[in-house]
């Protein structure tokens, strides 16, 4: 194994797999594979150092052969599926379904990279484990076939987790999904010394240029130009799921009854920035949490505020309405461009919170 | 307040302290109870400069050293000092330089030269660019960093925060082939003609460099556990980032000099928009979620941008982007500048 560190960092694909792989048309993509050229990747299969008993496990099995309607355009997608029940690497959708730990869990998440188009990893994104738990091949090494990441849950909060190889595709794709650690208590309470809630809504809110997903399974993994430079999303999602969808689908559209505890659960899980206005209609807004760590003290937000952020924070707001309706909530999406520093919309999507 | 050259001649002589910035380093420092008159001489200046992957983009930028730098040097001085700044153009279009958060600026002719006096701004971190043509000359490469101390202190950023055994600064900034080509075409002044909305940035620096190329001791953070760090980030480029640190959160300790002296957020993001400046102290914990847990094994991890656009180089070469080394459990072999100067006090 070798590594950013190491004398020599690169490996050649083609002679790991045998001379090239004859994957045309099968990443998923809308071209030809094959891996040519030297890749600055470490593909290893390691034992788990220091391995002992988990406390809770999860199986991911990769896939690359995924397509999802997205607002009425079907898109290809990669993803990871539920090896535990009986996911397979033939297809699927995404993000991937949640890892759910508590506070202090020994957790060990089972990687399974046996498919064709390899590598992959995954890095549990806010959590931080030993480097080589941390799954960036660059600093270790990249999944090709079963590796065991162990960790230990220290802070209750909203995390994500994502494969971290040639990330700015493997991401994009829709190789995510979400990771949340409660206190020790279980569900139902923030964090320990945190707040109580009835009703808990999780959002993963990205970005989707479909360009990119009609590319080569391999695009630019061995060098060469992808245009991975130029990022034009005009797909815009929350879980997955498109404007049409959005406000009606009980996976994302919000129900909860007045005088109940809302904790909204934003995992900002796309490139370009993004603006979340809630309505005046649901009262204040507190942000109890960013990034997995409480704040030191809630912030209240007042009714009909706006929440700016940017690629891969998390947000824990609570929210207490006390008028019934349904209310839209709102998210701008702007062009990563922005070289005087104002931002320029490019889309938008609505979802709604239902008070009864 | 503008000064006349003959009057910044005299005062050249004497008390004032000549500055001594490499190409993307800072300079030592260390700490004065009394204040300074600090000279500074910079160059507007244009070549070309190699990216990562080997291709030479056309760029200006400032200098102090008679070859083109990308970024400018950086200026460090305490609160209390006065900074006299000329700045001699030697390219054919008019070059300023601001600093955005305060009414300093200066403008020099194509062709010309210019000076000015100032006192030194509020302690924190700041950009000097060119503002003109709505950011074009900024991303160009005409920017740089003046870093303001407060005056006697060698580990706070401001009076009243967190304490740092380093400091280190991390200048963002992106590179547009396609205008400096446009303007090597057809003429320095070409920058007025470029639209800004057609920016498309292809290669994404910190401090200058790309991926395993910032090494650098004033890029690459390392510490013994608990040697916090002190990281100023300051985005130069056009590009909305979002550097997310591996192995440890951030303590975010001031946003555009809006200092936080309690109930800082930790964050493994830290969002930085187009000439923001946000100061954070990397902590160098041991990783809070290792099992089993590290004692004193050095662990590596990156620090990269999470808007993966700039991740890239000349639209791929995933990771050779916009990232940084963070080693945990060892001292570095060259300390960052800011930090040396530090380090010999009483």
């Amino acid at each position: 194994m070798t590594n950013l560190f190491g004398s020599d960092a690169y490996v050649k694909m083609a002679m790991m797999n045998g001379g090239g792989m004859a994957g045309g048309g099968m990443g998923g993509g809308c071209g030809p594979a094959g891996i040519t050229g030297n890749c600055g990747l470490h593909p290893d299969a390691p034992a788990t150092p220091g391995i002992v008993t988990p406390d809770i496990e999860f199986f991911r099995v990769t896939f690359m052969q995924g397509n999802q309607v997205i607002n009425g355009v079907n898109v290809p997608v990669w993803g990871f599926n539920d090896g535990a029940a009986g996911g397979g690497g033939m297809g699927g959708g995404f993000p991937a379904p949640a890892i759910r730990v508590r506070q202090g869990q020994i957790v060990h998440t089972h990687l399974n990279a046996m498919a064709m188009m390899v590598p992959h990893t995954i890095h549990h994104h806010g959590i931080e484990p030993a480097t080589f738990n941390d799954g960036v091949g660059h600093y270790s090494f990249d999944v090709f076939g079963d590796y065991t990441y162990q960790w230990r849950a220290s802070q209750a909060g909203t995390y994500f987790y994502h494969c971290h190889v040639n990330t700015v595709l493997h991401a994009e794709m829709g190789m995510y999904g979400a990771l949340i650690v409660d206190p020790p208590t279980g569900p139902g309470t923030a964090f320990v010394g945190g707040p109580a809630y009835d009703v808990e809504a999780i959002w993963a809110v990205d970005d989707i240029d479909p360009t990119w997903h009609c590319l080569p399974w391999n695009a630019a993994l061995c060098g060469g130009d992808a245009g991975f430079n130029n990022f034009n999303p005009t797909l815009f999602c929350i879980n997955g799921l498109g404007a049409d969808l959005t406000q009606t689908d009980p996976t994302v559209a919000i129900t909860v009854p007045r005088g109940q505890t809302l904790l909204l659960r934003y995992i900002m899980a796309g490139y370009v920035p993004q603006r979340v206005k809630f309505p005046a209609g649901i009262g204040a807004v507190s942000v109890i949490s960013e990034d997995g760590r409480p704040l030191a003290a809630p912030q209240t937000l007042v009714a009909g505020s706006s929440v700016s952020m940017t690629s891969a924070e998390r947000y824990e707001f609570i929210i207490k309405p006390t008028t019934a309706g349904t209310f839209p909530v709102d998210i701008a999406y702007f062009n990563y461009r922005a070289i005087s520093g104002t931002l320029n919309q490019i889309g938008t999507i609505r979802s709604v919170i239902t008070v009864t | 307040m503008k000064i006349k050259r003959r009057d910044f001649l005299r005062m050249g002589t004497g008390a004032v302290v000549a500055t001594m910035a490499g190409a993307s380093g800072l300079l030592t420092w260390a700490p004065r109870a009394l204040a300074q008159t600090i000279a500074v001489s910079l160059t507007a200046m244009k070549g070309n400069v190699t990216q990562i992957d080997g291709v030479a983009t056309f760029m200006f930028g400032f200098s102090n050293t008679g070859l083109l730098t990308v970024p400018g040097p950086t200026i460090i001085c305490q609160a209390g000092d006065t900074i006299l700044l000329a700045l001699s153009n030697t390219l054919n279009t008019p070059v300023v330089i601001a600093i955005p958060g305060t009414s300093i600026k200066l403008t020099a002719p194509a062709g010309g030269t210019t000076q000015i006096s100032f006192a030194a701004p509020a302690p924190g971190s700041y950009l000097y660019c060119d503002t003109q043509n709505s950011g074009v000359n900024r991303i160009m490469g005409l920017h740089g960093s003046l870093v303001v101390m407060p005056a006697g202190i060698k580990n706070q950023a401001f009076s009243g925060g967190p304490t740092f055994k380093r400091q280190f600064k991390w200048l963002l900034g992106n590179v547009d082939p396609v205008w400096g080509n446009a303007v090597q075409a057809n003429g320095d002044n070409y920058v007025a003609s470029i639209v800004p909305s057609s920016f498309q940035p292809r290669y994404f620096t910190v401090n200058g460099n790309s991926y395993d190329k910032t090494g650098e001791p004033n890029s690459a953070l390392y510490g013994l556990y608990n040697d916090a760090a002190l990281v100023r980030l300051m985005n130069a480029g056009g590009m909305v980032h979002s550097p997310h640190f591996h192995g440890n959160h951030v303590e975010i300790c001031s946003i555009n000099r809006q200092n936080f002296g309690s109930n800082r957020k930790q964050k493994d993001v830290c969002s930085m928009y187009p000439l923001d400046c946000r100061d954070v102290i990397y902590p160098f914990k041991r990783p809070p979620d290792a099992w089993p847990a590290v004692i004193n094994e050095v662990q590596n991890y990156p620090m990269h941008c999470h808007s993966e656009m700039s991740q890239t180089a000349g639209g791929g070469m995933y990771p050779h982007g916009m990232h940084c080394m963070l080693t945990l459990g060892t001292a570095p072999t060259t300390e960052p500048d800011l930090t040396l100067g530090v380090a010999q006090l009483p």
